[in-house]
Parts: structure tokens; sequence; C-alpha cells
């Protein structure tokens, strides 16, 4: 009785550590429910598309398709990535195993958004991108 | 997400019985409101509220605040204990609560489970916030500066999630945009045409705003136009005086940031005629929440928080007479008031390019103006279209009162990268 070493008695998985830490080795972890199958991404413990309490690791390709897509103003700039110079535009990913997520997609100025905007959905690549002190999870046209 | 919640009926009935508001102003550059305070706002709305319910402080028995963002906007993490001495409520039991924009529509909804579950009878809800400014350095409340884009732009990323959303990006871009541009596809509307539907509907907005006393922005888009010297205000609307903030808005379609606070008090409806002659009974409120990286995770959170509204109403959109939608993202109007049905599926830009959506049209909707004209003082802008749909449903709104008097009356609260409420509201008199 109350001999367990606390850190044995309550030893749980960090997600999101092993999410980022998966990025920066070019992996893309997500949770797979144990009851009806539908993928966590990204990841945590229960299930959101049926409610049950668990879910197990799987890895995504991190290929999909690009549903639809906005160009950002003034408003909603990404700061981070105006004060790289970079060209991108966030839009709807659905991974090619199932998940949806609104993701950023790299290489895309104005004239290219014009030119994909009547040919959605289009497929696309992920781009593992070094952020300094993280790696995270952009697309780029898989052209 | 899993749509399986069926909201119960409330234990008993609650009832607005008093409302109150200040103006939405900008307290920095007005010299008449500069250098009033946050306990101040709150005081004066709280103290009108109770006044409208003939009620003193001493008869309330519990209060909440509201308010988006007290650390950056206030330096401070509890302003229930900051407010509650500027309206009387010494040594009550109060709560602080903030969910982004959609705080003053959730102050609506806790103060009512409060009532209806029986622990209190008298309840004070309302929210406050000061978002033109920000405190002059350790200084007292009084001394506030302007919000300077350097400390205002990197914080809005406070409300997208930490563990991965903020990270990968993709949410907090389509914020703005992203149910507009998925209509416009679904519907085939060219970018010229939604363009037109949000200068009309930002048009028509603003002349409610004009005869709304407590509204910040009253300058009518004519007589805008006529000072830039544009004999057509709709050349105005595309000119460089109201210029694209993001692929869709522009800044007639982007909210007036505000300082302001609104509050109102709930009762049991069973006694709610003894405190005013037209009180007005909270039917439901139902709630749903989607983080950003969710894909149109508006359009979704709006359509179940609607419902299940419905569903514990027994309403039908068909019953609505008035809608408020908080339109921070001003395309979200008429968007969420096509959602819930008030405006037939795929026709609402119709509705809002005729000018049907405003306060003298056959589908009136956000009478004070909504966040682009009205304002938006971030948590208490919710509690100020309840304020709103009040005395439009006492009939009490003047040169601005709706056609039809209001029998029942749709919310959709919206806001915190996203939290959704949808309250239906009854004339019970």
């Amino acid at each position: 009785m109350g001999t367990m070493r606390t850190e044995d008695f309550w030893n749980r998985e960090h997600i999101v550590e092993k999410f980022w830490n998966g990025l920066k080795e070019g992996v893309i972890y997500a949770r797979k429910c144990k009851e009806c199958g539908s993928i966590e991404f990204p990841p945590h413990m229960a299930c959101n598309s049926c409610g049950y309490h668990e879910t197990e690791w799987m890895t995504l390709e991190g290929k999909g398709v690009l549903k639809t897509f906005v160009r950002t103003g003034a408003l909603n700039a990404r700061l981070e990535l105006e004060d790289m110079n970079l060209k991108y535009v966030c839009g709807e990913v659905q991974f090619d195993e199932g998940p949806e997520m609104n993701a950023v997609i790299l290489g895309i100025n104005k004239k290219k958004a014009k030119e994909i905007e009547d040919k959605l959905p289009v497929r696309v690549r992920p781009v593992f991108f070094d952020m300094g002190r993280y790696t995270t999870l952009f697309f780029e046209l898989d052209e | 997400m899993v749509h399986n919640v069926k909201l119960g009926k409330n234990m008993r009935s609650v009832s607005i019985v008093g409302i109150g508001a200040t103006p939405f102003m900008n307290v920095i550059e007005n010299p008449q409101y500069k250098g009033l305070t946050n306990g101040e706002l709150f005081g004066y709305a709280a103290l009108d509220a109770m006044e409208d319910a003939g009620v003193e402080p001493r008869d309330v028995q519990y209060f909440f605040h509201g308010s988006a963002n007290p650390h950056v906007l206030n330096k401070c993490i509890t302003p229930n204990i900051q407010v509650a001495d500027w309206c009387g409520m010494r040594g009550k039991g109060s709560i602080s609560h903030s969910e982004g924009c959609c705080t003053g529509y959730i102050a609506l909804e806790e103060a009512v489970f409060a009532v209806a579950s029986g622990a209190y009878d008298i309840v004070l809800t309302g929210g406050c916030d000061m978002g033109c400014g920000m405190p002059d350095g350790n200084t007292p409340d009084h001394m506030r500066v302007a919000l300077t884009s350097e400390v205002l732009f990197p914080d809005l990323d406070s409300i997208f999630d930490r563990a991965y959303g903020r990270y990968l990006g993709g949410g907090p871009g389509m914020n703005h945009d992203d149910w507009i541009n998925y209509y416009a596809k679904e519907n085939n509307l060219s970018a010229d045409v939604i363009d037109d539907v949000l200068n009309h509907q930002a048009y028509h907005f603003r002349r409610a705003a004009a005869l709304c006393e407590r509204a910040m922005r009253r300058t009518t888009y004519d007589e805008l136009a006529k000072e830039a010297g544009f004999d057509d205000v709709w050349e105005y609307m595309k000119s460089s005086y109201n210029p694209k903030m993001t692929q869709y808005l522009r800044t007639a379609s982007d909210s007036s940031v505000a300082d302001g606070a609104a509050c109102c008090i709930v009762v049991p409806t069973e006694i709610a005629h003894k405190f005013n002659a037209k009180p007005i009974e909270v039917l439901a409120t139902a709630g749903s929440a989607l983080d950003a990286i969710v894909p149109h995770l508006e359009k979704k959170a709006t359509a179940e928080a609607a419902r299940q509204v419905y569903e514990q109403t027994g309403l039908t959109p068909d019953d609505i007479d008035l809608v408020y939608v908080n339109d921070f993202i001003g395309s979200s109007a008429f968007l969420a008031a096509e959602e819930i049905g008030y405006l037939p599926k795929g026709e609402g830009w119709k509705y809002a390019l005729d000018g049907r959506l405003a306060y003298d049209g056959d589908k009136p909707m956000n009478t004070n103006g909504g966040r682009t004209s009205y304002g938006h003082a971030f948590g208490a802008s919710g509690m100020a279209d309840i304020f709103e749909a009040v005395v439009q449903m006492r009939g009490e709104a003047g040169e601005r009162q709706i056609k039809k008097m209001p029998k029942h009356t749709f919310l959709r609260g919206f806001g915190g990268a996203q939290n959704v409420r949808a309250t239906i509201l009854r004339a019970n008199f």
C-alpha cells in the first residue's frame, strides 16, 4: 500500500511531444480509434469521430488533396511565414487515409492560385518544414 | 464530431427583466469618455440593468462577468473581483469567464443556468472589454493608451490551439474567409458578386447604426462617399477608401474595435412580471465548439447549435422574426442567417444584396449595425446584441424599430476560435 513510485503508478503517453518529434524525423503520427477505426489527426487520446475513449498509434503517408483554399491578407496573414518571404495559401487538406485539416500549402503565389482554383481538388504532398526550434507540417502541390 | 446532444428542458423557465449598456466607443480618442475604466463601464451597464428591472444592488444574488482578454487589455485575470464593488456586489458570489468574442452570449447562458437550477432568483450577467486600449504601463485604470499592433497582432494567436493548430498554421489563416470562400464555390458566385454582396450588407447595417445612439460608427456610407468626393456610393465601397483586408473582406466588413459594456438581469419567468411589464423569456441556448483546425468549422458548429436549439424549443426557422449574428467577420452575418434557416438555402446572398436584411427590410438582422458598425468590444458584444434584441422585442427601438413586432429572436454567438451558441428569445407579454 503506497509503495509504488508515482511515476510507475501514473505513466501516460506524451502525445503532443511524440507528434512534433515525429515531424523532425519525417514521420506523421496519428491515432486510430479502437472502436470505429476513424483516424484522429492531429493525434489525441479519445476519438472525436465517434466519441470512444481509446485510440492507438499509427502513421500517415502525408499525401492527400487540397479541396479548398484562401489567400491571406493584412488581417489574417501568417506573420511567421511572411517574415520568411514564403508564398503560401491556407486550405482544407484531406489525407488519403481520410482525416481533414486546415493546413498551410507552400509555393502558391497569386498566379498559381488562380491556375489551380478551377482544378480543385489537387494533389498535395507533405513538407517537413524547419521552424528553428521545431519542425512543422506544411504541404506543397504534388505536380 | 458526434451529433447526439439533446437539450433538456430547464428546471424552471428564465426571463430577462432588465438591460443596460454603455455606448460602444473609443475611450482613448473620445475626449468626453477618456479616463473611464473597466469597473466604471461594467458598473454603469450593471446599474442601468438593475434600474431597468426595478431592483437595487442589494437584491441581486450573484453575478457573472465576461471579458474576452482581461490579461492583455486590462492586465488582470479575475475581473469579477475588480468590478464587484462598482455595482454594489461586494461580498456576493461571482465568476469571471472568457470565451473570446462569444463571451457575451455565453454570459446569458450561464446566468440562465444559475436561475434555472433554482440556486438563485435574481442574477446579473454582463460583459466588458476595452478593446481600443491597454494599460499605460503599471498605472491606475483611468490611464490607458492605444493598443498597438505590436501588442495586438502576436496576441491574436492566443485563441488558437497551442498543442497543434497554431503551429500547423492553416486554421488561423482560414479564420476569416473559409466560409465565404466555401459558399462562393458552392453557389458558383464570382469574387465580384461576393464583393457586391458584402458591400451592400455593410451599407445597410451602417444605416441601422446611424440610428442607434450606442453605436460606434454612425456616419452612413452615403455621407462618407460624399465626403470623399464620390457621387456613387458603390464606387466608394470598392475604392481604396475601403481596402481589402483579406481575400474577400474589405474594412467595411471588418469589426470596429470598441470599448464598452453591456449587462442584463435574469429571474424566474414565473415572477418576471413583478420586475418588468415586458419580460423576454430565454427559451433555450445550445452550444457547439470546434477548433480552428477543423475545415468549415463555423458552418458546422452553427448548424449543430441550431439543430439542438430548434429541437429543444420545437420551433422552426419560420417562427423566427429577428436574428443577431456575431459578425466580426462580416460575411458571417448572412451566412449564419442562411445556415439557421432564416434565409432560403443558397439565396442568402441575394437578401444581403437587396438590402432585405436591413432593419427596415423583410428579413431584419443585426439591427444595431452588427460588429462592423455598432462596434466590437469583444466580450461585451454578445450582450450588446442581447440588449438590442430586448429593445426591439419590447418595441422600443424608435426609428430603427423593425416593421413586425418580433415574437422570437435567434442569436448566433461566435468567437474564441471558435465557440458557437444559439439562443432563442421569446417576447413573453
